[in-house]
């Protein structure tokens, strides 16, 4: 599985890992990961330590996962991007959309 | 799942070998044809295509293995197993078997249970085959299809696109015939001022799904244009399109440019494409122009950010735009181009006007072949006079028209703010058919007079900013500063339009509440090519007739006029 | 194992395979085996030799005479060594003894297997 999620203990938060490429072949389990939650965390994490490659269906990918959470009221953020990663989310300013590190 | 009965060709040059084995397998229910050696084998098959064969390898004539190679080559594509019956033991012997085309092979003496078994397994296999041809040919036929469908929707995309002009003299392009489908979007056209608009887009996605988007962004991008709208209305305009359109996961990058050949700059948008580079001829250097946007699609109308940058270019100067295609260009090695190559291309090179050979050989040499679905494109700065744009086309009959009339506006801080007037202005003025042929200039002095009301008067802004490029910079951060905060003021426009002499005359007032400039001054100045500020006044006097400030500089009035039609 | 001349299982098997047409099997291997009996005298040279003694070897397994099939065994892989004529001679005319034996057994066995079919028939 290239997508694993975890669930705080609290039910808070909600941990999305990704490994390998994040492309449009991963578009399936990503939905899954947080459509199968009945209820809406408080806030989500998505964590890229293990992501090697992030390609526009991928920000296409984020859009849904915030749309999801709630638009401009959800709290997302991306964490662990290798500069690769955090290059292509600059050139697109994802930034303005997503905490990242 | 049961057998069905198939029809077994049988080889086998013994007879008693022949007549047991036809019995064993007419007993499992299939119909048996036999054959005495390879020969009779081959010819068997020719007439009758039987669906599995049992082949003996020695046999007189021509032997099993010979036979079984003339059998597979007739048969082609379809799976036709042949099983081998051999004592043979060796391994090199079990091998040629196989090697000759044979599927499996049944020792002697003959086991009807193996025999049943081994007959089943092949039979399954052929079926398989059989399927996959069926389903290969499906596909084959649903991708003609889809073909079609790409060409039909490329012959109306290009209905759509052929408005625009990207074959003006100072643009240079590089695209693939079949871009529309990587969602590669180019599109450029002329304002009624004689400014040039130009958007290199990269919708996500590939296929129809790209394509569709493309087409509702280039009407606006051309309706807009021909209105005389400016970039951030147009690009308030598209944004709020795609966001309404497209599904939350689709959006466009897209790098927008508006070169004004009369002011002598450029304006750009950037969201989400790689850095483009303004080119100054004279130093050599390059400046990226770096996104400072979210892609178009994705923010709502309430968020979007609809603010340019603007940078001087002096006459031959280009800037250059490329689609993330030429960076994410992959070696062998999974290796990418990447900017820093790009620049070494940009460093090495002695003629700008072979720029694009040099990008495109220096990713067929890192590559190893040539690229066919990258986007470049590259827009010069010529004199205003080498560009003729095409004359407007009007849809209306031209009999009815209004020759007496005057209107006047009052634009107040909080319209100042958020809405362009002169498209609007335009239009209303183009209804006097007399003036549609001077449209290029009324718009430009329009515009001109009405940039200088609101910038130098109601904002207070000092155009003597503009000398430098750094300089260019801090005044648009200004104005756009200012207009923010703006609470008073206001522009007044009067228009009039009287019959005269057959003909006609439009008079254009326009007043402003700043603090006015010294007129005297700015007359006495010599109309100077070079500088980058204090152009607009002597646009103005040269464009139009009799025009004259008043009210400490603080009211403007121009005039047009038109002869008699025939 | 070798001692067998005929394997009676192998028989019975074939009888129930080839129903009516048992008889006719037998008739046709005694048929097969007297020509290449005398193929294999007249064979010039070790590769028809061997060819033969591999297509015999066949025949006598799928029909259960045992010894025969091993003799035939014996005769093809003697064809492929370089001082084969040595050993020729015995092994053929061991064959021919061993097909001497089961000739009258095969027939036998057809007669017998007719008279069963011939009285079967009477009902």
């Amino acid at each position: 599985m290239s997508v694993v999620t975890e669930v705080s203990s609290d039910g808070k938060k909600l941990t999305i890992s990704i490994e390998g490429r994040f492309d449009f072949g991963r578009h399936h389990e990503f939905r899954e990961s947080y459509e199968r939650l009945d209820y809406k965390p408080e806030s989500i994490v998505v964590d890229l330590k293990k992501a090697t490659y992030l390609d526009s269906s991928a920000l296409g990918m984020l859009l849904l996962l915030r749309d999801h959470a709630g638009g401009d009221s959800s709290d997302i953020r991306v964490v662990n991007s290798s500069s690769d990663v955090k290059k292509i989310l600059a050139i697109s300013n994802f930034d303005k959309l997503f905490d990242i590190s | 799942m049961p057998l069905e009965p198939l029809t077994i060709l049988i080889a086998e040059d013994s007879a008693a070998d022949r007549m047991l084995l036809s019995s064993i397998v007419r007993r499992q229910g299939h119909e048996v044809l036999t054959a005495a050696n390879g020969a009779e084998a081959v010819e068997a098959f020719r007439q009758q295509r039987p669906q599995l064969v049992l082949m003996d390898a020695m046999m007189p004539v021509m032997d099993g293995f010979e036979a079984a190679r003339q059998i597979k080559a007739l048969a082609g594509e379809t799976l036709v197993p042949i099983i081998f019956l051999t004592s043979l033991t060796e391994s090199e012997a079990l091998a040629r078997c196989l090697e000759a085309g044979g599927d499996d092979f049944l020792a002697k003496p003959y086991n009807q249970v193996i025999l049943a078994a081994k007959i089943k397994a092949m039979d399954r296999l052929r079926r398989l085959q059989a399927t996959v041809l069926k389903q290969r040919d499906q596909i084959a036929r649903h991708h003609d299809y889809l073909l079609n469908e790409q060409r039909v929707a490329k012959a109306v995309f290009d209905k759509v696109a052929h408005s625009g002009c990207l074959n003006a003299p100072n643009i240079r392009y590089l695209q693939s015939p079949y871009a529309l489908f990587n969602g590669d979007l180019l599109l450029a056209a002329f304002t009624p001022a004689g400014d040039m608009h130009v958007l290199l887009g990269d919708f996500t996605g590939h296929g129809l799904p790209a394509a569709v988007g493309a087409m509702p962004l280039a009407e606006v991008f051309y309706g807009m244009t021909a209105k005389g709208y400016g970039l951030s209305e147009t690009l308030r305009e598209m944004n709020a399109k795609l966001k309404r359109i497209l599904p939350v996961d689709m959006f466009c990058c897209a790098t927008l440019l508006c070169l004004s050949f009369q002011r002598r700059s450029v304006e750009v948008w950037n969201g989400g494409m790689p850095d483009g580079y303004l080119h100054n001829i004279a130093s050599g250097e390059r400046t990226p122009l770096t996104a400072r946007h979210l892609p178009l699609g994705v923010l709502n109308p309430q968020t979007f950010d609809d603010r340019t940058e603007v940078f001087p270019m002096a006459v031959g100067d280009r800037v250059f735009l490329l689609s993330d295609g030429v960076i994410d260009t992959c070696d062998a090695k999974e290796q990418l181009f990447g900017v820093e190559r790009l620049q070494q291309v940009f460093a090495a090179n002695r003629q700008p006007d072979q720029l694009f050979e040099e990008i495109e050989q220096a990713l067929q040499d890192f590559r190893g072949e040539a690229r066919d679905d990258v986007s470049m494109v590259e827009v010069s700065l010529l004199e205003a006079a080498q560009l003729i744009p095409p004359p407007l086309v009007y849809s209306d009959s031209g009999q009815s028209c209004p020759l007496d009339w005057s209107v006047n506006f009052e634009f107040r801080a909080a319209t100042l703010k958020r809405f362009n007037p002169l498209p609007y202005l335009l239009q209303l003025l183009l209804e006097v058919h007399g003036l549609r042929a001077q449209s290029g200039a009324l718009y430009s002095v329009l515009a001109e007079l009405y940039s200088n009301a609101l910038e130098h008067g109601v904002l207070g802004l000092d155009s003597s900013l503009k000398r430098d490029a750094s300089g260019f910079t801090r005044y648009y951060q200004q104005r756009n500063a200012r207009l923010d905060e703006l609470q008073d003021g206001y522009v007044r426009v009067h228009l009039q339009v009287a019959p005269k002499d057959g003909g006609g005359c439009l008079t254009i007032r326009v007043e402003d509440s700043g603090k006015g400039f010294d007129v005297e001054r700015v007359m006495a100045r010599p109309v100077d090519g070079i500088r980058l500020s204090g152009r607009g006044v002597s646009l103005i006097r040269q464009l139009s007739r009799n025009a004259s400030w008043s009210d400490e500089g603080r009211s403007a009035r121009v005039e047009f006029f038109w002869e008699a039609l025939a | 194992m070798a001692d067998t001349h005929l394997d009676r299982d192998v028989l019975s098997a074939l009888q129930e395979v080839m129903e009516d047409e048992y008889p006719m099997l037998l008739g046709t291997f005694l048929a097969d085996s007297e020509e290449r009996l005398s193929k294999l005298h007249s064979a010039g040279d070790a590769e028809t030799l061997g060819a033969t003694a591999h297509s015999f070897k066949g025949s006598c397994s799928n029909m259960g005479a045992v010894r025969l099939a091993k003799l035939c065994h014996d005769l093809e892989q003697c064809a492929m060594q370089k001082n084969f004529l040595e050993g020729i001679e015995k092994l053929v005319g061991e064959i021919d003894g061993e097909f001497a034996i089961i000739r009258p057994l095969y027939e036998a066995e057809r007669q017998r297997s007719l008279a069963d079919s011939a009285a079967v028939r009477r009902f």
